[in-house]
């Protein structure tokens, strides 16, 4: 019950986001607008095939290939728009902080790998460990690029207040996958005792957040 | 038993002699249909190896398998074109339309081969859907890559982003067109809705031309 009211909420949050950002993109500043219809248009395909299979299947898919193309693709509209609202122009000095970011994603990447390999070697499906080991590599990297340009720019002191907010909105949406994906290797569970879906439910606020943050940024 | 490369070769034969015999615009157009047709045998391959190594059923493979080597299949023709003789964008983009048009029309021979030709209002429908998902899909492809972004790197990291997009919408679309009754309408209608809402709105302000 739970799963499907987090399900259908953020859903609806996602399609309200696609549906403003067209209609802004058409308005005035069609490329940011585009960037950001694209970032909520593919994680709301993502969650949609996820919730069809359940229903018409009754199953979570075999190979969760498709799903996870659908959030790559996420994660590289939100850097291209992240890149297009605050240019790296702005940011060019050296900090060591920055780096931080991709050497926790990487280090995430291991340690949900080793995690999974635990569990495949249990159930005896080793054949899944190479996908696995690649999907984990591919997220680790596309999350570092994100914490990592996120906390570039956040700590640029000639960035503009309005862009630094959607650099708070999008390392805020970083932290908050790390939050899931991290309480959902120890936590299972169809209840709200279940940390994953206040995780969740803090996600589907933050992708609404994104509007006005977008907006911000363009009016500035 | 249906063979249907069999069935490719009679198809592509006239198809062949024509973009021998045709010049500029026209020869262009045929070659992207044909490679189109092309790409979609292939991907009948390669989807079919990929399940059977991967232990997949025919029904899951159509969701979980094919849309993913589709898409990169009917990409292949317009990412050659565009390495290979840098063209126009006009000649790009009607390229890209082209593949999809001709994969749509080999896929739709294929499920007429498989399923016979009787029921002629199911055949309408899916003969509509699956044309307008494939031109959908290269539309949106088309779209991003032309008019989003100006430096090559970024073209072609927002092409795969793109790409990935338009396979989780293929995904959708085949677990729809898989049912049967009221969601098999509303997963073949949905392309063409997006289409019409295309022509309604949107064809002013995005001009492939």
């Amino acid at each position: 019950m739970i799963d499907s009211i987090d399900n259908s909420l953020q859903i609806a949050v996602l399609l309200i986001c696609v549906f403003t950002a067209i209609y802004r993109a058409f308005r005035k500043d069609g490329r940011v607008w585009t960037l950001l219809a694209l970032f909520s248009g593919s994680w709301v395909l993502g969650d949609l095939y996820w919730l069809f299979c359940l229903v018409f299947f009754d199953t979570t898919p075999q190979l969760s290939v498709v799903c996870n193309l659908s959030w790559y693709a996420c994660y590289i509209f939100l850097y291209m728009l992240l890149r297009q609202v605050a240019p790296p122009e702005t940011s060019r000095e050296r900090r060591f902080l920055p780096w931080l970011g991709f050497v926790f994603s990487l280090a995430m990447a291991v340690f949900y790998y080793s995690f999974y390999l635990d569990w495949t070697v249990k159930l005896g499906e080793q054949y899944l460990m190479w996908g696995k080991a690649l999907d984990n590599l591919i997220y680790g990297v596309l999350m570092g690029l994100l914490l990592f340009s996120a906390i570039r720019r956040l700590m640029d002191r000639r960035i503009y207040p309005a862009q630094r907010s959607l650099c708070i909105v999008v390392l805020v949406f970083c932290l908050l996958e790390y939050g899931l994906w991290t309480v959902s290797c120890f936590w299972w569970g169809d209840t709200l005792a279940n940390p994953y879906y206040w995780f969740d439910f803090l996600l589907t606020v933050d992708f609404l957040l994104f509007l006005p943050a977008v907006k911000k940024a363009v009016a500035e | 038993m249906n063979y249907i490369e069999n069935t490719y070769i009679c198809l592509a034969a006239p198809l062949l002699l024509a973009i021998l015999c045709l010049r500029a615009d026209a020869r262009r157009s045929l070659s992207f249909v044909l490679a189109g047709m092309t790409a979609c045998l292939l991907s009948a391959y390669v989807s079919a190896f990929i399940a059977d190594t991967s232990g997949t059923d025919l029904t899951s493979a159509s969701y979980e398998i094919a849309p993913v080597v589709e898409e990169i299949m009917k990409s292949l023709p317009v990412l050659f074109y565009l390495l290979v003789f840098e063209p126009k964008k006009r000649n790009a983009i009607s390229g890209t339309l082209m593949t999809a048009v001709g994969f749509a029309t080999f896929e739709n021979i294929c499920f007429l081969t498989s399923f016979g030709t009787s029921d002629l209002l199911r055949l309408l429908i899916r003969g509509f859907g699956t044309g307008a998902m494939h031109v959908v899909c290269g539309m949106v492809v088309a779209i991003g890559l032309f008019f989003l972004w100006d430096q090559v790197w970024l073209q072609a990291v927002g092409g795969f982003a793109l790409l990935c997009v338009v396979i989780t919408f293929h995904a959708i679309f085949n677990i729809f067109v898989g049912q049967t009754g009221v969601v098999f309408w509303i997963g073949s209608v949905i392309p063409l809705t997006i289409m019409f809402l295309y022509h309604a709105f949107f064809r002013r302000m995005i001009r492939f031309d």
